[in-house]
C-alpha cells in the first residue's frame, strides 16, 4: 500500500516540474480511479475524526490481542489508569463510592476473617511451638544465638524465604534500589552492594571467566545469594533455606522487566537512584517465601485437633478464672459473714465495709468491753491480715456490755450471775458475805443502772458456819451415874469437837463474824433437882476444860441445866443415859 | 541522594586504613584488603544542600608484591590518592597510581591526600614538590588520621568537583 500511495502523493504535488505534460496526463488517464481512492485514504488518515472512527472498530480487539500476549499494555496503563483514579476520586467521590459500595462489605468482611484467621494460625504455631520440646531447643537457640525467639521460629518453619533484594548498578557497584523481609537483618545496604560487586569482580577476575560476571550463586551459612545478571544492573537476592530452582525465573523475569522500564535510566545513571523507586515493587515480588509443608500438612491432617492448643490454654486459663472467682466470691461471703456477726456483736456497730486496695476494711465503733474482731476474722476463716479494721471506741449501753462493765466494777465471783432487767441490775448465785456487803454498799455507783437487785444471792459463809454449827452440836459427851468424870472412851469425842470448834472459828472469823460455843451440862431426871444441877454443870465445865483454850474468834461458856432440859424424854434407863451428858450450842449472829 | 563511587589508591602503609576507620563509617572487616584487595566504606558529604554518598572502594595499597586489579576501578566517578608525607616514594607511587586510574576510568576528579601532617618534623616531601605535581593542578591535601587536619575537606572538595562535573 505504501508503494501505491507514493505516486498519488507526486501527483497531487508534482515532485518534478520539468516533467513531461503527456506523462502527466497519461498518468491521469490511467490512474484517475486511484487517485480519487488514495485522495479519499489521504484525507481519512489526515482527520483526526476519522481515524479516531478506524481506530475505535479495532481498538478492543487490538487490547484482547496483546493483553493476552504479555503485560506490557497492562503496565503502559497503569500509570494513566492510576492517575484516572486518583482524579476521579478527588473530583466525585460520590460515583466510586456508589460503584464500590456493594463490593466493599464483603471485601471488608473478607479481610477481617483472613486477619482473624491469620492471627489465630500464628497464635496456634507460637503455642505449639512454645510448648512442645522443639519450641524449648528454639528458646534456647534463641537465648545463645541473642535473636528473638519469633525469628528463630520464623527460620526454622521456613523452608526458604528471600530476605534481601539489591539491585545494582552493575558498572559502578552502586546500590538502585533494595528490599527487606520484614524482620531480616539488614546491613547497610548501599556499602553491601560494594562490597558484593567488588567480591564478584574478584572472582571473575580470578577464576578467568571474565565479562560474565561469574559468581552466580554463593552460599554464607545459612543464606545463599543468587546473582541475577542483566547488561546493565545486577539483582543480588539473600535467600534463608533451601529455595527451589524455579526461584530463578522469578529473578530473570524481574531483572527482565526492570531493563525494559529503566532502559534510559540505566544508561544515564550518574548516582541518582530515585528513578528506580519505580520497581520497588518488581522487587518486593522477589520476596517470596514457603513455609515448612510438613508443618502445613501435618496441621491440615490434625484438623480440628490443630487448635488443641489454644483450646488447651483456654481451658487453663478458663480454670484459672473460674478458681479465681469462685476463690472470689467464698472469701466474700465469709467477709459479709464477718461483718453480719460483727454488727450482730454487742457493743460493735459497723458502719462501713467493703474491699479497698485489694483488702477487706471494716470500720465503726467499738466498746473496750465487746468481742476482739481480729480472733473473729479468723474464726471466720478470713486471714486477719486481709481485713482492715479500724474502730473508734465509745460506750455501748447493749445489756450484755452493761453486765460485762458491772461484772467489772463489782468485781463480781464466777458464782454470781448478773443480768439486766430494765434500769436494775440483778445478780443471783451465791457468794462471800463480804462481797456482798460491798456490792451493796456500791450499787449506787453501778454505771448504767439505776438499780440494784442481790435478793438471789446466797452467803456462801453462812451457809458454811451453819454445816460446821449443824455438826458440833451434834456432838455429845456421855457421863456415868451420878459422875462427872470424864470415861476413857468420851476422849476421842472430845477431841472432835474440839476440831470442829476450831474450824467453825476459822469460819467465822473469815466472815466477819463473832461466834460463841456453849458448853451444856445434863443430868437425868433421878436425883435432886440442885445435885443435878451442879452434876450438870460440873460435867460441863470438866467437858470445857478437856477442850482446852479455845480459838481465836470463838468464846467457850460452861453451863449446866440440871433435868431441865432434856435431850430425851426418859423412859427406859438407855433415855436416861443419853440425858446424862454434854452438849454444844453454837450461837452466830444472825445472817443479813 | 546522590551515590558516587570512589577509590582510594595509594601505596602500603600510608595510612587510608586509619583515615577509613576513622572518618567514614564501615562495616567490613579489614581482612578483605589482604584477601578481596578492597573494602567497600560509605562517606557521607553534603554539597550545598545535597546529600551525597560517597562509596569509598578502599583499594589495597599496592607494593612490590601486589598490584591493585584495575576492574575495583572501572566505574569510579572519582578517586582519592593517599601518600605519606613521611615517605618521598609513595608520592611516586601515587604519580603512578594515577596516571594508571586515568587510564581505567579517564579523567576523573580526584584529590590527594599527603598523609601523617601531624608528623611535620619527619616529613620528606617539600612543598614544591607537591605544587610541582602534573604542572601544578593536583588539588592537594595535607591531612592526618590522627588530628583528622584536611580529611573532610578533601572529601568535600572531591564531592564538589564531581557533582559539578
Amino acid at each position: 500500500m505504501g508503494d501505491a500511495v507514493k505516486p498519488g502523493n507526486g501527483g497531487e504535488a508534482p515532485p518534478v516540474p520539468a516533467e513531461d505534460p503527456l506523462l502527466v496526463e497519461l498518468r491521469g488517464l490511467l490512474l484517475a480511479a486511484e487517485k480519487k481512492d488514495v485522495t479519499q485514504i489521504q484525507e481519512r488518515l489526515d482527520d483526526p475524526q476519522s481515524r479516531a472512527e478506524d481506530i475505535s472498530h479495532v481498538l478492543p480487539e487490538a487490547i484482547a490481542i496483546r493483553s493476552r500476549r504479555d503485560r506490557d499494555l497492562t503496565d503502559s496503563l497503569l500509570p494513566a489508569v492510576e492517575e484516572a483514579i486518583g482524579i476521579s476520586v478527588r473530583r466525585h467521590p460520590d460515583v466510586l463510592v456508589d460503584g464500590l459500595f456493594p463490593v466493599m462489605g464483603p471485601a471488608i468482611r473478607k479481610s477481617i476473617t483472613n486477619t482473624l484467621a491469620e492471627m489465630l494460625e500464628s497464635l496456634n504455631q507460637t503455642l505449639a511451638i512454645g510448648f512442645s520440646k522443639q519450641g524449648l531447643k528454639w528458646r534456647l537457640e534463641a537465648w545463645r544465638t541473642g535473636k528473638p525467639f519469633a525469628q528463630v521460629v520464623l527460620l526454622r518453619t521456613l523452608l526458604y524465604r528471600v530476605e534481601q533484594v539489591f539491585l545494582i548498578h552493575r558498572e559502578t557497584g552502586l546500590l538502585l534500589c533494595h528490599v527487606s523481609a520484614p524482620g531480616a537483618a539488614v546491613q547497610d545496604a548501599s556499602m553491601v552492594s560494594g562490597m558484593l560487586t567488588a567480591i564478584r569482580d574478584f572472582v571473575g577476575d580470578s577464576f578467568g571467566s571474565a565479562g560474565a560476571g561469574g559468581l552466580d550463586a554463593f552460599r554464607v551459612g545459612e543464606l545463599d545469594v543468587w546473582v541475577e545478571q542483566g547488561p546493565r544492573a545486577v539483582l543480588a537476592a539473600v535467600i534463608r533455606g533451601t529455595p527451589p530452582k524455579e526461584l530463578r525465573a522469578v529473578f530473570t523475569e524481574a531483572i527482565e522487566k526492570i531493563h525494559r522500564d529503566h532502559a534510559g535510566d540505566l544508561e544515564e545513571f550518574a548516582g541518582d537512584a530515585a528513578p528506580f523507586e519505580r520497581s520497588r515493587g518488581v522487587l518486593e515480588e522477589c520476596l517470596k517465601s514457603q513455609k515448612q509443608p510438613a508443618e502445613e500438612k501435618a496441621a491440615r491432617r490434625r484438623g480440628l485437633r490443630r487448635y488443641a492448643p489454644v483450646l488447651g490454654v483456654f481451658a487453663v486459663l478458663a480454670a484459672a478464672i473460674g478458681f479465681w472467682v469462685f476463690t472470689t466470691v467464698r472469701r466474700n461471703e465469709r467477709f459479709e459473714r464477718y461483718v453480719r456477726s460483727l454488727a450482730a456483736q454487742p457493743g460493735i456497730v459497723v458502719t462501713a465495709s467493703g474491699r479497698r486496695g485489694g483488702k477487706f476494711f471494716v470500720e465503726g465503733l467499738r466498746d473496750p468491753l465487746a468481742a476482739d474482731p481480729a480472733p473473729m476474722a479468723a474464726a471466720a476463716k478470713l486471714d486477719p491480715k486481709e481485713v482492715v479494721g479500724s474502730w473508734k471506741p465509745y460506750r455501748a449501753l447493749d445489756p450484755p456490755i452493761v453486765v460485762a462493765r458491772a461484772r467489772t466494777f463489782l468485781s463480781a465471783p464466777e458464782s454470781v450471775s448478773l443480768r439486766v432487767d430494765g434500769a436494775t441490775l440483778v445478780a443471783a448465785g451465791s457468794a462471800p458475805a463480804r462481797w456482798i456487803q460491798e456490792s451493796r454498799r456500791l450499787s449506787r455507783s453501778i454505771p448504767d443502772v439505776s438499780s440494784y437487785d442481790d435478793r438471789g444471792v446466797s452467803d456462801t459463809d453462812h451457809a458454811g458456819l451453819d454445816r460446821l454449827r449443824k455438826a458440833v452440836e451434834s456432838r455429845r459427851v456421855f457421863f456415868a451415874r451420878g459422875s462427872s468424870e470424864l470415861a476413857a472412851a468420851e476422849s476421842e469425842r472430845i477431841a472432835q469437837a474440839s476440831r470442829e470448834i476450831g474450824e467453825l472459828g476459822q469460819a467465822a472469823s473469815a466472815a466477819g463474824m463473832p461466834v460463841r460455843v456453849e458448853v451444856v451440862g445434863r443430868g437425868d431426871s433421878e436425883g435432886t433437882t440442885d445435885v443435878n444441877l451442879s452434876l450438870s454443870r460440873k460435867r460441863a465445865e470438866k467437858v470445857q476444860a478437856a477442850l482446852g483454850v479455845p480459838p481465836a474468834g470463838v468464846a467457850l461458856a460452861a453451863t449446866g441445866v440440871g433435868a431441865s432440859q432434856p435431850l430425851v424424854e426418859e423412859k427406859t434407863d438407855q433415855d436416861r443415859q443419853v440425858n446424862r451428858s454434854v452438849s454444844f450450842r453454837v450461837i452466830l449472829p444472825e445472817p443479813k | 541522594m546522590i551515590q558516587k563511587k570512589i577509590c582510594m589508591l595509594g601505596a602500603f602503609a600510608v595510612g587510608k586504613t586509619s583515615l577509613v576507620s576513622r572518618y567514614v563509617k564501615s562495616i567490613f572487616s579489614d581482612k578483605y584488603h589482604s584477601t578481596v584487595g578492597v573494602k567497600v566504606d560509605k562517606k557521607l558529604v553534603v554539597v550545598g544542600d545535597e546529600q551525597i554518598d560517597l562509596l569509598l572502594w578502599d583499594l589495597y595499597g599496592e607494593d612490590e608484591f601486589q598490584k591493585i586489579r584495575e576492574t575495583y576501578l572501572r566505574g569510579s566517578s572519582g578517586y582519592v590518592l593517599v601518600a605519606d608525607g613521611t615517605r618521598r616514594e609513595t608520592l611516586d607511587k601515587a604519580v603512578v597510581l594515577h596516571s594508571r586510574a586515568q587510564e581505567t576510568v579517564g579523567k576523573v576528579p580526584f584529590v590527594l591526600m599527603i598523609n601523617k601532617a601531624d608528623l611535620a618534623d619527619k616529613w620528606e616531601i617539600q612543598s614544591e614538590a607537591v605544587t610541582d605535581l602534573g604542572g601544578g593542578g593536583w588539588p592537594a591535601f595535607k591531612t592526618s588520621a590522627k588530628t583528622g587536619e584536611g580529611v573532610e575537606e578533601a572529601f568535600l572538595a572531591l564531592a564538589r568537583k564531581m557533582v559539578g562535573g
